[in-house]
């Protein structure tokens, strides 16, 4: 994958694309083969080494991971744990740190008024978001997105999609997004890679593919 | 789309919800350093270092526990006398919670709101008292009698039974009730057939909860007087016969752990009944088990019910009403009860706020882990005796113990009732850690967070509600069983109450049970008021 790359990964349910994720991230450990992200293999690092790897992969998940009681500003400087001391992490719950950035990244997905909300107050859209403006501050070199799009009205969805892939392309890195709207995956990647059973049965760019191909693709497997 | 990119962004308001949970976090605060000063530790000499060695020799006998016999004999006496007490106490309280719980249901009272106000007040003063003030009053009725053991413990958990039970009727689904009396049929068989087949299985789990606590307060009624384990375990320690005391504290700790495993295996089930069967045999056995064990109980303790109503305790009881009113409202008196009161809340706070730092710190250690290694699990298994034996020996013997080393005062009650409610919260607050979402802390983990960060993130917010919440209804236990340390000598509310009771000063009984109920509803609206805050 080059840099500046955004790749879809499609696929039926059950077919491996949160796997796959799992792996890049290094939160998976392959039972067989192995990947390598900004050119080492996960799966051989440890402790400090894998942090600092770890902090250049963004992921936002099909299970939101956020901690409903917490208000949405620290959800979002969650991000930077990575570049954190604990000490530093800590006062930050008491006073939220780099609150102008954590707005600046609100307001690139349109939830500046809810700064300072409980997160489980939110929508699923809106928690959804919320994970992105986590990933906005994170500046990650490789974006995962699993389902980024799912609970969000097809607006909504293009935005987040297009902040996503800009955050990757300006990084330098690239974006890796499991979805399951073909016409998404079309808009907004240059690759397409499709996964049945665990296996790679489709890689083509986007723009040799057509809607119509994909959906073919998700009805015999769908 | 790019109507929401160039939106200019509002300014965010700080919710009001905030700035209430920084006032009580900031009253919490302000509350527990008033009780650190009050309790001397900041200002003086608490520590007696002449007690070290005494404490020693108790500490090193826990290694070796008096076993001969005779001795054995006696424990298993006491310990039959403490079930029986426990038993028989519990199961009137059931009782006499079912008959209550009708009378302060909303369901029983419709619109009529004053009516249910006034129910639900009466059942504050039962439930105001400690078992073991309510066995102090009941001796000076009924003399020594086993009615006394077992109305201590009947008369408080039957009002608090009765809350909850009325609690747990009003919160079932009402259409089939309703139906019911819709379609003509009595108010008591709509009960029967529409409500109660619904609330059996929060009643019954109920019910046994109430059973195992019955055997932490059949114990402590022993400290009083009222034979069994704890009677036993006062008299070894008065004899400073350490190594009969742990043998007692054992004996006392497996009971309670009995009680502790055979409730849970009920309210377990309860919680998830098996399919298909029509009669579980578990919840079939528990059952007649209990029934069996009342009348053995009941035997046992040779009560008869003509104790009850002898013309010597009817005469006894008038003669106390009447001497008990008016209170006394003496200036300097009242003083004294408010500096008192003060006192207990003070050590309350100070028995909550060590017990919960406490717990927290050990929680994560007291967790069953999911897999773990072989000496993470015996750390795990430690901890989790110790908390046990911590919670299995009464709060005022633990004062005992504490006074080997540290000077008379409010400090040692304290801290009595904090290693006492350590024993309590570390098992509840390892429990929620148990039950967490992991998914946030391991999303973190897999961003680069360091694992303290992760755990600041993603485990804390999850658990600090359901903590708070633990301890604030801890608290309200406290202040119950801060009167009971202090009854027994360690300052606060209830030397006054042992004073005035041994002197037959009635009036000021009076006076000091209207301030310790008064201070325990306080207690229980504040604490209600701040997890309404923390919601």
């Amino acid at each position: 994958m080059s840099a500046g790359s955004r790749v879809a990964v499609v696929g039926a349910s059950g077919a491996g694309k949160s796997t796959l994720l799992g792996v890049l991230d290094g939160t998976v450990t392959p039972t067989a083969g192995g990947v390598t992200v900004h050119g080492t293999d996960p799966a051989a690092l440890r402790g400090r080494e894998l942090r600092r790897l770890r902090a250049r992969t963004g992921t936002v998940r099909q299970h939101l991971d956020l901690p409903g009681a917490l208000r949405v500003v620290h959800n979002v400087n969650a991000g930077r744990l990575g570049s954190w001391s604990a000490a530093r992490a800590a006062w930050s719950l008491v006073r939220p740190q780099g609150t102008a950035e954590v707005s600046a990244a609100l307001a690139r997905v349109g939830l500046a008024d809810r700064l300072h909300e409980r997160t489980d107050r939110l929508s699923g859209g809106q928690r959804q978001r919320v994970a992105v403006a986590r990933l906005l501050v994170q500046r990650p070199e490789l974006v995962l997105a699993d389902e980024p799009a799912s609970a969000l009205d097809p607006a909504l969805a293009d935005t987040v999609l297009e902040l996503l892939g800009d955050l990757a392309v300006r990084q330098g890195g690239a974006l890796v997004a499991a979805l399951h709207d073909p016409a998404l995956a079309l808009r907004h990647c240059d690759r397409v890679v499709g996964l049945e059973s665990g296996r790679v049965v489709l890689d083509a760019p986007a723009a040799s593919l057509t809607v119509a191909a994909l959906e073919g693709f998700y009805g015999v497997h769908r | 789309m790019t109507t929401v990119l160039d939106r200019p962004a509002p300014v965010a308001p700080r919710p009001a919800r905030d700035r209430r949970r920084w006032g009580w976090a900031l009253g919490a605060v302000a509350l527990v350093g008033w009780a650190l000063v009050d309790s001397g530790l900041l200002s003086g000499a608490v520590v007696n270092p002449g007690g070290a060695a005494q404490l020693g020799r108790f500490a090193s006998a826990a290694l070796r526990p008096e076993l001969a016999p005779e001795f054995l004999a006696v424990v298993a006496q006491s310990t039959l006398v403490t079930v029986a007490y426990a038993v028989l106490g519990a199961g009137l309280a059931v009782l006499l919670g079912a008959l209550g719980a009708v009378a302060v249901a909303r369901t029983a009272w419709g619109r009529r709101r004053a009516g249910w106000l006034v129910a639900r007040g009466l059942l504050a003063l039962p439930r105001g008292l400690h078992e073991a003030v309510w066995g102090l009053l009941l001796l000076n009725v009924l003399g020594l009698d086993p009615w006394v053991g077992v109305l201590a413990i009947a008369i408080p958990y039957g009002a608090v039974t009765a809350t909850v039970f009325a609690g747990i009727l009003d919160e079932v689904p009402r259409g089939g009730h309703d139906a019911l009396l819709a379609a003509g049929a009595g108010r008591v068989t709509a009960v029967l057939y529409g409500l109660l087949p619904l609330a059996s299985g929060g009643l019954l789990s109920y019910a046994f909860y109430r059973l195992e606590c019955a055997v932490r307060s059949a114990v402590v009624l022993g400290l009083v007087g009222a034979g069994g384990l704890g009677f036993q375990l006062s008299l070894s320690f008065t004899s400073l016969r350490w190594e009969q005391v742990w043998t007692t504290v054992y004996a006392l700790a497996a009971l309670c752990l009995a009680a502790d495993l055979a409730g849970r295996a009920v309210r377990r089930r309860v919680a998830d009944p098996r399919p298909r069967t029509r009669r579980d045999p578990l919840l079939t056995g528990a059952v007649l088990a209990v029934v069996a064990l009342t009348a053995w109980a009941a035997w046992f303790l040779a009560l008869s019910p003509a104790a009850l109503v002898s013309s010597r305790a009817r005469e006894q009881l008038a003669y106390v009403l009447s001497a008990a009113w008016p209170p006394a409202t003496g200036g300097a008196f009242l003083a004294d009860v408010l500096g008192a009161a003060v006192d207990t809340l003070l050590m309350s706070v100070l028995a909550v706020a060590f017990a919960t730092a406490g717990a927290v710190a050990l929680a994560g250690l007291a967790a069953r882990p999911r897999s773990a290694s072989l000496p993470r699990r015996a750390a795990g298994a430690l901890v989790r005796t110790a908390l046990l034996l911590l919670r299995a020996v009464p709060p005022p013997v633990w004062a005992l113990v504490l006074l080997f080393v540290l000077l008379p005062g409010v400090l040692p009650g304290a801290l009595a009732l904090g290693v006492y409610t350590l024993g309590v919260l570390g098992r509840l607050v390892g429990e929620a850690v148990e039950e967490a979402d992991r998914r946030p802390r391991e999303a973190l983990r897999a961003a680069g967070a360091s694992p303290v960060g992760a755990w600041l993130y993603g485990t804390v917010p999850g658990l600090a509600g359901p903590v708070l919440a633990l301890a604030f209804y801890r608290w309200e236990v406290a202040i119950r069983d801060t009167v009971l340390v202090g009854l027994l000598g360690a300052g606060g509310i209830g030397v006054l109450l042992s004073a005035a009771t041994s002197s037959f000063d009635w009036p000021a009984v009076t006076t000091v049970l209207a301030a310790t109920v008064v201070l325990s509803l306080c207690v229980d609206l504040a604490g209600e008021r701040a997890r309404a805050a923390l919601r």
